[in-house]
């Protein structure tokens, strides 16, 4: 007996996956011409059985045609496709997403015309032109994300209109896959030096222990988030530009920083988080070696972007907490930058964003949609490939 | 050729194509049409830029504002028909739009025009050049929408190029047959619930003399000319019949002859003798003809003699008058099936018929008052020593045999008349001789009439059916006998007579055109319920056929269709089954399903569920509400986070409990549910 209800509830089961796999075979609207033509069609249809006009028949019966092969058209553009999704390894906010992808159309005989590619929940459309009948077709879509973490994409849509523009019909394939967003680099912060450093006068405060700053090495340009102080006046005045005097240990020691996740999630978390990958952005750019610690993520001691691309990754998922663990470097904190919402003692030098911090979303103004031309090329190698086809 | 420019020609020729529909169907004026196409081809290769563009709307707009001026006279003014003026606004509107920038946004309107011109030509009664124009306009429209649609994408996603090329006709070249074959699908199988076409109908209704209410003989001073002119496609569905050319496709008869003119007594009684009589009394079998009029300025359905019956089959109502003619109501071309007995009584029984009912004699013995006593004269010795009326009848026919028979009209009034004819001139046109048959008829008591209508017809062998012309117009006599009715006597000698022959050059080439006319009337513009039951029946009977064939049964009549009709309509369920239920997204796991029926199951229990509800707050929800649901909805939420972001693959055992689990989260949740 429970075999049998076993075996009746598995059919049951089975009856609803075949149905709920029907029912997401296609979707169709209309477009407003398409509706415009639907509506002309019922009316010659209306014509034709008050007046018994033959002719009106005729027309009535080349409006469905149309109607009919508009239907097969577009599901014929839609499917025996090969897509190949390439996702670039990350993006920063603010920056352009490109998302290109690569589709080889398996028909022997029919091209694929005018499809659109739409990522479920990025607003940005790819365009698929054309793809010829055993060819392939490259199409690229341009997002913006203003804040970072893992976008995860899931549902890749199909969409077209061909042949006339009568009906948009759409299909919805599981292309599993996801965009990392770091978050920017470009924030104004000043690393203070843990052992002599100056606390910067803009941007976030900092405080660290007196001390000597060790030797002078040489001058360079003057970039944001720099003290002021460190500027060489004369210098500055004789090339026209601010130029900022470097000492010899601000190089020489791996810089560690630590962020601090005990805060509640909001606009001055992203602040510290953006703040913590300045200071890694920035000791890139000065050539020093520098290390992370996040939660219990940690970046071992390092240099140069692959350095700073491991830290953003880190970044890029970090979740803030009040009940976080405090950051626990395995170096003397006093050697280490923290930088967190409400500041902590006990380290070196720590940079607090303070909670009335305010994360300004970045300009994310976004060009026409594939306002160039389809890529001619393949994507990158670094590039994240994911296929799926339709059928 | 870039996307814009070819677009916006394939929108001019589809504009020409919808003009010369309307052309072929309702005609244009010809300065307006010539203009319009003028325009058109201008369109097709020269696109002004915006600043001609500009300059030329200062040309159509004061030209519109003419045409709708005119328009409005007509209406309320004028009270004329108001067609022809809208239809030139609307080639103005065409001309305007196909000279318009390549960068305006048009197309829709270049479309609807076009479009409109189509549907206009459908409210009349279009030849085949309809048909070639609705297979262009097809064609025009598939290729330009389809470009049309690719231009407005590429614009928008800023492509500068898509490759289209020789796939572009060839795809298209499919498209416009599959579409063509829906047309000829839905226009065949479509019900047909109207009985006719009822609307403006013979707007080019040929004018035709002879069969009006008066017919003269008086015309003098030219000659007869032929037109060709189809008047009548007579199909034979019971075969063709023998002596084609002598058929006798009778229109109207006159009973009053004044010397000049045969008119028709407006006080006729009954005269057309009882069908019975036709019926019982004329041998052979009953000749069926299906009979395709044009659109004539008379409405008179022509048939074999005697009808015992008709049929019209495209909205037309007959009328039977008392003369027993058959007259009809109603517009468009006249379509019918006429039954008539094929074969007249043998001169026998003529001879035998005996002396029962005679209709009345002020009618049809009635004389000219002036009637030349040498009429009579001759009428006496013609019939002398004769006793019977078929004798009588037969020697006036022989008599007048031996005329001339003649296209030339008399040269002067004096030589129109019928004694000139008969004592002087002997010769003539058909006319003469039927007028001169009867009088001498009637002069010798014997009841008689003059018949118009046409004589043989050409046997089209490409469309199997008999081709009557306008020149095929004849007039002969039809004589009473009783118990037999009115019988056909042709004097005009040879028994030929009509007008000229046909046979030129051109008639092949003219006949077989013809038959492709004739097959557009008969199968489109004349297809109805009856044509439409009749295919039915033919496909219904093939497939009986190969029913009985393949079982070695005898199908029975209608039983074996049944089973047909059902499997089909059972397939339209299943597919309109499936279009329906594909309507979703992303199929959802059984999981994420029994998740939502959750959802659902708290939401009909009165708990608001908004989108944003999140799983853990759905829970929070049901435990607020306390309706004993909470443990059974924990365990379905715990098991569907597991598997929804937990990617974990629930085993069976699971997924039952998660189901016995929703069961019993529903149960409490509906029971305690408001």
């Amino acid at each position: 007996m429970t075999s049998a209800l076993g075996l009746l509830s598995r059919a049951w089961h089975r009856a609803r996956d075949v149905w709920a796999e029907i029912r997401a075979w296609r979707r169709i609207h209309f477009t407003s011409g398409g509706m415009v033509f639907s509506l002309g069609s019922f009316a010659v249809g209306f014509a034709a059985m008050n007046t018994g006009n033959n002719l009106l028949y005729l027309l009535l019966g080349a409006m469905l045609g149309f109607i009919a092969v508009s239907g097969w058209l577009s599901e014929q553009a839609i499917r025996g496709l090969v897509i190949r999704r390439h996702i670039p390894r990350a993006v920063t906010v603010g920056q352009e997403l490109r998302l290109t992808y690569e589709v080889e159309n398996t028909k022997p005989r029919l091209p694929s015309l005018a499809v659109e590619l739409v990522e479920q929940g990025l607003p940005g459309r790819a365009f698929l032109a054309h793809a010829p009948p055993r060819g392939v077709g490259r199409a690229r879509s341009v997002n913006a994300f203003s804040r970072r973490g893992v976008h995860e994409l899931d549902a890749l849509t199909l969409a077209t209109s061909f042949p006339f523009g009568l009906f948009l019909k759409e299909r919805d394939l599981r292309i599993p896959g996801e965009v990392v967003v770091w978050p920017r680099t470009d924030r104004p912060a000043r690393a203070p030096s843990p052992s002599g450093g100056r606390v910067p006068r803009a941007g976030p405060t900092a405080r660290g222990p007196a001390g000597h700053r060790g030797e002078y090495r040489s001058l360079r340009a003057y970039r944001p988030g720099d003290d002021p102080r460190d500027i060489h006046w004369r210098s500055s005045a004789r090339l026209r530009e601010p130029v900022l005097r470097e000492y010899e240990r601000d190089g020489a020691e791996t810089r560690w920083i630590c962020l601090d996740l005990r805060a509640e999630p909001g606009d001055a978390a992203e602040v510290a988080v953006e703040v913590a990958a300045s200071l890694a952005a920035n000791a890139v750019a000065e050539g020093r070696s520098f290390a992370f610690i996040a939660g219990d993520s940690l970046v071992d001691p390092g240099e140069g972007p692959g350095q700073l691309d491991r830290v953003l990754d880190v970044l890029a998922r970090v979740d803030f907490s009040a009940t976080a663990p405090a950051p626990e470097p395995p170096v003397d904190p006093e050697a280490c930058v923290l930088v967190s919402v409400d500041g902590a003692p006990g380290f070196g030098a720590v940079l607090a964003v303070g909670r009335d911090a305010v994360y300004e979303e970045p300009h994310t103004e976004q060009g026409p949609e594939g306002a160039d031309d389809p890529p001619s090329e393949a994507p990158r190698a670094d590039a994240v490939a994911v296929a799926v086809e339709t059928r | 050729m870039n996307l814009r420019l070819l677009h916006r020609r394939l929108a001019v020729l589809m504009s020409m194509a919808g003009l010369v529909a309307f052309a072929g169907g309702a005609g244009v004026e010809p300065v307006s049409a010539l203009l319009a196409a003028v325009a058109l081809v201008v369109a097709l290769v020269w696109q002004p830029d915006r600043a001609q563009s500009a300059r030329m709307e200062r040309i159509w707009l004061p030209l519109a504002t003419i045409l709708v001026i005119r328009a409005l006279l007509h209406v309320f003014v004028i009270r004329d028909d108001v067609v022809i003026p809208v239809v030139d606004l609307l080639l103005l509107l065409m001309a305007a739009e196909a000279l318009r920038f390549l960068d305006a946004p048009n197309d829709i309107r270049l479309y609807a025009l076009s479009f409109a011109l189509l549907l206009a030509a459908t409210a009349y009664r279009p030849g085949i050049l309809f048909l070639l124009a609705f297979v262009a306009y097809v064609g025009f429209s598939v290729m330009g929408l389809m470009v049309g649609h690719l231009r407005r994408k590429a614009e928008r996603h800023h492509v500068r190029h898509i490759p289209l090329g020789r796939g572009l006709v060839l795809t298209s070249g499919g498209l416009v047959g599959v579409i063509l074959l829906v047309a000829a699908v839905v226009f065949v199988t479509f019900p047909r619930v109207s009985r006719g076409w009822a609307g403006r109908g013979e707007t080019l209704a040929t004018s035709i003399a002879g069969f009006s209410e008066e017919v003269s003989i008086g015309e003098h001073g030219s000659r007869i000319y032929g037109n060709p002119q189809i008047v009548l496609r007579v199909e034979f569905p019971q075969g063709q019949p023998a002596n084609m050319l002598g058929l006798h496709w009778r229109g109207r008869s006159y009973d009053r002859f004044d010397g000049v003119r045969w008119t028709r007594s407006r006080s006729l009684p009954p005269s057309a003798g009882p069908v019975q009589w036709y019926q019982e009394r004329w041998s052979g079998p009953l000749l069926e003809q299906r009979i395709y009029g044009a659109p004539l300025d008379v409405r008179v359905l022509f048939s074999l003699h005697p009808v015992v019956e008709i049929d019209a089959e495209n909205g037309i109502q007959p009328l039977f008058d008392n003369a027993g003619d058959f007259m009809y109501w109603g517009n468009g071309a006249p379509a019918y099936t006429a039954w008539s007995r094929a074969v007249a009584p043998s001169p026998a029984e003529l001879r035998a018929a005996g002396d029962g009912y005679r209709p009345l004699a002020r009618y049809f013995l009635q004389l000219p008052t002036d009637l030349d006593p040498r009429i009579r004269a001759l009428a006496d010795s013609l019939t002398a020593g004769l006793e019977t009326r078929y004798d009588k009848a037969e020697a006036v026919r022989r008599y007048l045999s031996g005329f001339a028979y003649t296209l030339e009209l008399p040269a002067t009034a004096r030589q129109t008349s019928l004694e000139y004819f008969l004592f002087e001139r002997r010769a003539g046109h058909c006319e003469y001789f039927s007028t001169a048959m009867v009088v001498l008829l009637r002069a010798a008591g014997i009841e008689a009439r003059n018949v118009n209508g046409f004589l043989g017809g050409e046997w089209s062998q490409f469309g199997n059916y008999l081709a009557v012309t306008q020149n095929q117009a004849h007039s002969w006599v039809e004589v009473w006998f009783p118990e037999f009715g009115w019988v056909t006597f042709d004097p005009t000698p040879g028994g030929a007579g009509g007008g000229e022959r046909l046979e030129s050059w051109f008639w092949p080439g003219r006949i077989f055109f013809d038959g492709i006319q004739h097959r557009w009337n008969k199968w489109v513009l004349d297809y109805n319920a009856q044509s439409q039951t009749g295919i039915f029946k033919r496909w219904s009977n093939a497939f009986s056929t190969q029913v009985s064939t393949a079982d070695g049964a005898r199908p029975r009549d209608g039983s074996q269709t049944t089973p047909l009709w059902g499997a089909a309509l059972l397939a339209l369920l299943i597919l309109a089954g499936i279009v329906w239920a594909r309507r979703g997204g992303v199929p959802l796991s059984r999981e994420a399903r029994m998740y939502v029926r959750l959802r659902d199951a708290c939401a009909r229990a009165g708990l608001e569920i908004t989108p944003g509800v999140t799983p853990m707050a759905l829970l929070a929800r049901i435990a607020e509400r306390r309706t004993g649901a909470t443990a059974a909805a924990e365990r379905v939420v715990d098991l569907y986070l597991r598997a929804r972001y937990g990617r974990e693959e629930l085993g069976p055992s699971e997924l039952q409990e998660m189901t016995l689990a929703l069961s019993a989260a529903r149960k409490n949740l509906l029971k305690h549910g408001t």
